[in-house]
Parts: C-alpha cells; sequence; structure tokens
C-alpha cells in the first residue's frame, strides 16, 4: 500500500521514457513567410494528430540568412532532418550527397513514375541526378513585372496599355516615372531586384542571343554583343547614367505592397499576391495593382521571360533511417495540400492538381504568370550557381556603381564565370 | 601524501596555487584560440570542400601558391590595408586627444567617458545595421551634409560610390571603437604620477612641455597598446564591410581579407583555401605586432 505511489511514479516514468523513445523527432528548418508558416502550423498539428510516433520541430530563419546557416550545419554534420532553399543552392547538396532521394512509398506517391506524373512535365529536373529526385517542390517560382497602377495615372499612363512591354521601353518608362530631389531618388519607376541576376540578368542576354554556359560547358558569357548591350543598360540605369535606381536603396518588394508613392514597378513571383492582401488589403488587384509580361529587346532573337526557380524540400542524407522515412512522410502530407499552398501562401508547387484547380485559374493574374513561365527558362544551377551569382553581381555593380567601361568588365565577369566552373579560386 | 605536501616550500605553495588559478584560463584559450588555430593551420594544406563527406586531400603549401597568385586575394590586401590605415591611425590619434580633454576637465568626466563609451557595446552588425539607414540616399547623412554646405539634393552616394563606401566604413568603424580606445588612454593617464609632472612643474615646465616631455613619454607602453590593438582590430575587420555588401554596396573596395575568408568558405565551399587565408592574416599580424615592439624599443634605446 505504501509502495503505490513510488510504483505509480516509476510507471509514469517509464511509459514517458517509452514513448520518448518511440517517438521521432524531424527537424525542419524553413525560411520566413508569415503566410506559409500559418498554413504549415496547422498542417503539422494535423499530421502529429494522425502520427503520435512524429515530432515536428520547425524552424525558420531569415529568408536571406537561410543558406548559410543550413551550409554551417551541414559542414558540421549537425544539419537539419528537413530543410528547403532555392534550387542552385540546393544543387551543391546534391552532387555532394548530403541530402537522400526522395522515398516515394512514404511520401506517398507509391513509386517514381508516379511522382514525377504529378508535377509538370521538367519540374523536378533541377533536383535529378542521375535519373534520381533529390526533393519535393515546396514552391516554383517565375517573376513577371508588379506594377502601381495609381503611380501610371498620377504620371499621365495608362497602365492598361502603357505598360512597358520592352527593356527599351522599360528605360523610358522607369524614367518618367522616377521622381527626385536632386540627385536624390524618392520614387522609383521600376526596381530589378538585386542581387538575383541569375534570375533576371541571364535571361535579358539570352533574349539577345547570349549564354551563360556555353554549349561545351566550359566557355562562359557566350555572345560579346548581347552581354555588352546588357552590362551597358545596366550602366544607363545607374547613378552615373539616368539615375533610376541601384541595389543600395531599399529593396522594392519591401514598399509596393504598402503604395506609398514611393515604387512604380517591381519583380516578384505570384507569392506576392498573398502578401499584398496580408500588407494592404485596400490596395485592390485591376485597381491598385496589376501584373505584366517579362519584357524582351526591341530586337530580341528568343522570347525568354524571368528564369523560373524552385524551392525544394529535402531530406538529410545523415539523419537516420526512422528520421528520413518521418520526414519523407511528412513533406508527402504537406505536398498533398498544394492548393493550400497556392490559395493561403500564393506558392505553385506546380502539381497537375492545382493547375487543374479554379483555385489557380481564379487567381489574380494566374494567366500571365503562366503565360510567361511557358517562356522561362530555368534558373542556372550547378556546382559553381553561388560563385557564378556572384561573379554577375560583380560585374553590374562594377559598370553601375563603379563606372567602369562594360567591354572591360566582360572580360573580368567570363575569367570569374570560367575559373568558377573550374573551381579554382 | 601529506608529508610530500607539508615539505613543499612557501613558493612551491604559492606556484601550485598560481598554476590552480592560471589552468582553467589555458584551457579555456587551448580549447578555443589555440586549437582553431592549429586546426586552420592543418586544413591550409588540404584541399577541402566544406560540403563534401570526403576527408581532406593533402595538397601541400598549394592553397598559399593559389593565393600568391590570385589577383583577388591581393585586392583584398589592398583594401584591408587601406582600411586599417585610415582607420587606425586617427582612431589612435582622436582617442588619445579625447582622453586628455577629458582627463584635463573637472566635471563631467563620468558622462563623457560613457558617451563616448556606449557605441562600443553596441555588436558591429548592429551598428552597421543603423548607419545603414543613416547612409541611405534619403537619410540624415545626405540631408545633414547638404545642410552643412548650403546645398541641396545632392547624394554623396555613402554606399555606392567606391570611395564614399570605403569612407563609410572607415566612420562606422572609428565611431564604434573610439570609445574603448579613449578608455583606455584615460586609465593610462590615470597612471602617471602625479609627483613626476609636480616635479616639472617646479622645474618651471610649461603645460605643452609637461605634455610633450611628461605625459607623452610615460604613456608610451598605453599608446603601443593601443596602437597594436588599433592595427590588429582594424585587420579583423568584418561585419560592416559584410552588412553593408548585403545592403548592394560594391564588394571590391571593401573586399576586405576577412571578408575573403568568408565567402571563400560559405560561398565557394573551399574551406582549406580560407584556412590558408587564415593564417595568411594570423602572420601578417603578428609580424606587424612584433615590428611595432621593436620600433618602441628601439625608440627607447
Amino acid at each position: 500500500m505504501r509502495n503505490r505511489p513510488l510504483t505509480a511514479l516509476s510507471f509514469a516514468l517509464a511509459m514517458t521514457f517509452t514513448i520518448a523513445l518511440a517517438q521521432v523527432e524531424v527537424v525542419y528548418w524553413t525560411h520566413e513567410d508569415p503566410n506559409r508558416t500559418a498554413l504549415e502550423q496547422e498542417l503539422i498539428e494535423q499530421f502529429q494528430a494522425e502520427n503520435p510516433g512524429i515530432v515536428i520541430s520547425r524552424v525558420t530563419h531569415p529568408s536571406n540568412a537561410l543558406a548559410q546557416l543550413i551550409l554551417t550545419a551541414f559542414a558540421a554534420n549537425r544539419g537539419p532532418d528537413i530543410f528547403n532553399m532555392e534550387t542552385f543552392n540546393e544543387y551543391p547538396y546534391i552532387v555532394n550527397q548530403r541530402v537522400a532521394p526522395v522515398d516515394p512509398v512514404a511520401a506517398g506517391f507509391g513509386s517514381y513514375d508516379a511522382f514525377y506524373a504529378a508535377y509538370l512535365e521538367g519540374m523536378i529536373d533541377p533536383v535529378t541526378l542521375d535519373r534520381l529526385p533529390y526533393g519535393i517542390p515546396l514552391e516554383l517560382t517565375n517573376w513577371a513585372i508588379f506594377l502601381n497602377m495609381n503611380v501610371f495615372r498620377g504620371a499621365g499612363l495608362d497602365p492598361l496599355t502603357d505598360y512597358p512591354k520592352t527593356w527599351e521601353e522599360m528605360l523610358e518608362i522607369a524614367d518618367r516615372l522616377t521622381v527626385r530631389d536632386g540627385e536624390i531618388i524618392t520614387r522609383r519607376g521600376f526596381d530589378f531586384r538585386y542581387p538575383y541576376y541569375l534570375n533576371f540578368m541571364v535571361p535579358m542576354a539570352q533574349q539577345l542571343g547570349g549564354q551563360l554556359i556555353g554549349d561545351d560547358g566550359e566557355s562562359a558569357i557566350v555572345n560579346d554583343e548581347a552581354w555588352l548591350r546588357v552590362l551597358a543598360y545596366f550602366r544607363e540605369w545607374g547613378p552615373h547614367g539616368r539615375n533610376l535606381g541601384s541595389p543600395t536603396y531599399a529593396n522594392a518588394r519591401a514598399l509596393f505592397n504598402f503604395d506609398n508613392d514611393d515604387i512604380g514597378m517591381m519583380e516578384s513571383g505570384q507569392y506576392q499576391v498573398a502578401r499584398i492582401a496580408n500588407d494592404n488589403p485596400g490596395f485592390l488587384p485591376g485597381e491598385g495593382w496589376m501584373v505584366v509580361p517579362f519584357p524582351v529587346w526591341e530586337d530580341a532573337v528568343e522570347d525568354a521571360a524571368g528564369a523560373y526557380y524552385g524551392h525544394y524540400w529535402m531530406v538529410n542524407a545523415q539523419s537516420t533511417a526512422d528520421e528520413q522515412e518521418a520526414a519523407w512522410k511528412f513533406i508527402g502530407y504537406m505536398a498533398q495540400f498544394a492548393e493550400d499552398f497556392f490559395e493561403r501562401a500564393g506558392l505553385l508547387q506546380a502539381s497537375q492538381a492545382v493547375l487543374d484547380s479554379d483555385t489557380f485559374k481564379n487567381h489574380p493574374y494566374s494567366d500571365i504568370f503562366m503565360s510567361d513561365l511557358a517562356r522561362a527558362p530555368a534558373i542556372y544551377y550547378g556546382d559553381a550557381s553561388p560563385q557564378i551569382r556572384q561573379a554577375l553581381q560583380d560585374a553590374v555593380e562594377a559598370v553601375m556603381l563603379q563606372n567602369r567601361e562594360p567591354a572591360e568588365v566582360l572580360v573580368t565577369l567570363r575569367a570569374s564565370v570560367e575559373r568558377a566552373l573550374r573551381g579554382e579560386y | 601524501m601529506a608529508r610530500s605536501a607539508k615539505r613543499l616550500t612557501v613558493g612551491a605553495r604559492k606556484a601550485l596555487w598560481g598554476w590552480a588559478f592560471v589552468v582553467p584560463a589555458l584551457a579555456f584559450f587551448g580549447l578555443f584560440a589555440f586549437y582553431p588555430i592549429i586546426n586552420a593551420l592543418v586544413l591550409s594544406l588540404h584541399s577541402k570542400n566544406v560540403l563534401s563527406l570526403r576527408p581532406p586531400r593533402f595538397v601541400g603549401f598549394q592553397n598559399y601558391v593559389d593565393l600568391w597568385n590570385s589577383a583577388q586575394f591581393w585586392n583584398s590586401w589592398k583594401a584591408t590595408g587601406l582600411f586599417t590605415v585610415s582607420t587606425a591611425v586617427p582612431l589612435v590619434l582622436v582617442s588619445l586627444l579625447l582622453a586628455t580633454l577629458i582627463v584635463s576637465r573637472l566635471r563631467l568626466q563620468r558622462f563623457f567617458q560613457m558617451a563616448l563609451y556606449t557605441p562600443a557595446v553596441i555588436p558591429g552588425v548592429v551598428a552597421a545595421a543603423i548607419w545603414l539607414m543613416l547612409l541611405d540616399p534619403r537619410g540624415i547623412a545626405n540631408q545633414w551634409v547638404n545642410f552643412v554646405l548650403g546645398v541641396s539634393g545632392i547624394d554623396r552616394k555613402w554606399l555606392a560610390s567606391p570611395d564614399m563606401v570605403r569612407l563609410s566604413t572607415v566612420l562606422v568603424y572609428f565611431w564604434g571603437k573610439l570609445g574603448f580606445f579613449t578608455i583606455i588612454f584615460i586609465a593610462g593617464l590615470g597612471g602617471i604620477p602625479t609627483s613626476v609632472k609636480e616635479a616639472a612643474r617646479v622645474d618651471g615646465a610649461t603645460g605643452f612641455q609637461l605634455y610633450r616631455y611628461i605625459t607623452l613619454p610615460l604613456l608610451k607602453p598605453t599608446t603601443l597598446l593601443v596602437s597594436i590593438m588599433a592595427m590588429i582590430f582594424c585587420m579583423r575587420t568584418f561585419s560592416t564591410q559584410y552588412l553593408f555588401t548585403q545592403s548592394g554596396a560594391p564588394r571590391e573596395p571593401i573586399n576586405v581579407v576577412t571578408l575573403g575568408i568568408y565567402t571563400t568558405a560559405i560561398r565557394d565551399y573551399q574551406i582549406g583555401l580560407a584556412s590558408a587565408m587564415s593564417i595568411v592574416l594570423l602572420v601578417v599580424m603578428f609580424v606587424l605586432a612584433f615590428l611595432q615592439f621593436r620600433a618602441s624599443r628601439t625608440q627607447d634605446g
């Protein structure tokens, strides 16, 4: 009788210990996105209720710090079980065998064929190596041009007809929309999305017949004329040219939603729609803002839109077999809610089911994004993609901010990219 | 055992206690300072991709040869050298001047010390973030300079023009570290015996002569300490340059060695090469500090 409390305590402790041992904890690192966070928290609760043996620990980090944090964690062999990043940052993890191939059974697809069939053709290619997929799409994004209709009207332009169709028109219209106090810009007509040069600068060169990497895989910055045109364009855009903006000004996407007469146009993806609604419910599509296609040069030889990129959920290859299985199960569970991801966070997982849904068809400017996606190249991804992006950034900064000659910068750019391809410092 | 303890002399016992106090600090430094240095030295002789699970490949001094032949690495040294000279020298001179002024005041000494020291307790990243807002084209820096010069609408391009972005990094660092070095000088000035100064006054020394021939020579150990610390701090600068480049400032003019180490390791995944860069930086800092000591001793001689 006297021993009963002690026995009960021992039993409770033993049960707790047994449950703790039986549970699998899956650590999930991702970038901040308030709309997605709310949805994923709900999904985690539902998933845990349906799978009592699995605990999901979701940790968010600022998007600009995530790549660095994940790299240092993996360098110390302490990477999270699940993570997501942009394609060009994720590919080195595949090449270096730090992530596990998709487990189609645990993820609920049944087979690789069924997994590939669930998504638009080619969408899994950026995370495929030796015919094995290494990621499940969290979002697939292409950027179009978001346009503030009030700013256009205020400048005496009709947004429905006067929006820029070519890069030449973009320069002129942005100049007309830009407001300055002397040299200091108080309203930008258009803001490029610095420093994501792989997304918009490479397609600009591609439209003129340029290539980032040659067909031989070793030569880089192919077609001098095309790249010189692009570099000259950025030089003219910057403070030493028409002074239309530069990377040192605040990012437009942080300002656009609030309709404060400080930005006319900017580049963004469909997720911006949900963010505008969140930040400024009175700023309405078709009345306050609209979306137009990615421009092309007047004499373009290729009709390329802004490059599409993806964020893919990946699983750490160093996690235990149980953790990996639980991780794929959880990712597969989230992937079932692709329509919710699109409706609530504006994230397109490029599954056929979502594309066929009314939610997608009725979403503001889905048609523009889809027609741009059809002419969009995939973003460059490879072993050296982060270094190549840096080389492009250095080149734009050199012409735009340091007022260097495009011809001189082109030589440095080519040498830097080729050195990156060879894996040299 | 008790007998052998009794046999210890007083000096030996004191030494034992001394070791007892020193060993934890030594262990701490060994673990967190010496071990990483040795580890970096070993890694610098290897080729290692930070993401790869393959073991490091021994390459001898190849990383150092690559650095020697790298224009980018030499540009980093140019950026570091320019930053160090244009920051460390004014830091030493102005902090000495401010310390002298503060010590000479009878009232509000504590207030000035506290006001000057406040920026030193703000983390470098936070300080750089605050300065980013001030240096924005529409920020206070342009407004203030234009007001002082009686003009309007001129963009000084604090973060855009190569020379101005160099100046901006110097300003941020100077502002952050000035109080710290001033406090060290104040402590050094307080350590000068008043009897020496009084004797000089009795001998008819003027205020300037007192400062030139009594205060400055007796302050020499502090000046040496401050100049070496300022040089080392400046050569290790990172957060300001990192945040500025993340905010769109051109990388080339402010691509200091530490930023190069970061990008080589984190962006390029080449941890062996980044380790070699760290070792070169360590050696250069050590050699420069040694030369300063030697120069100081030669002057004494």
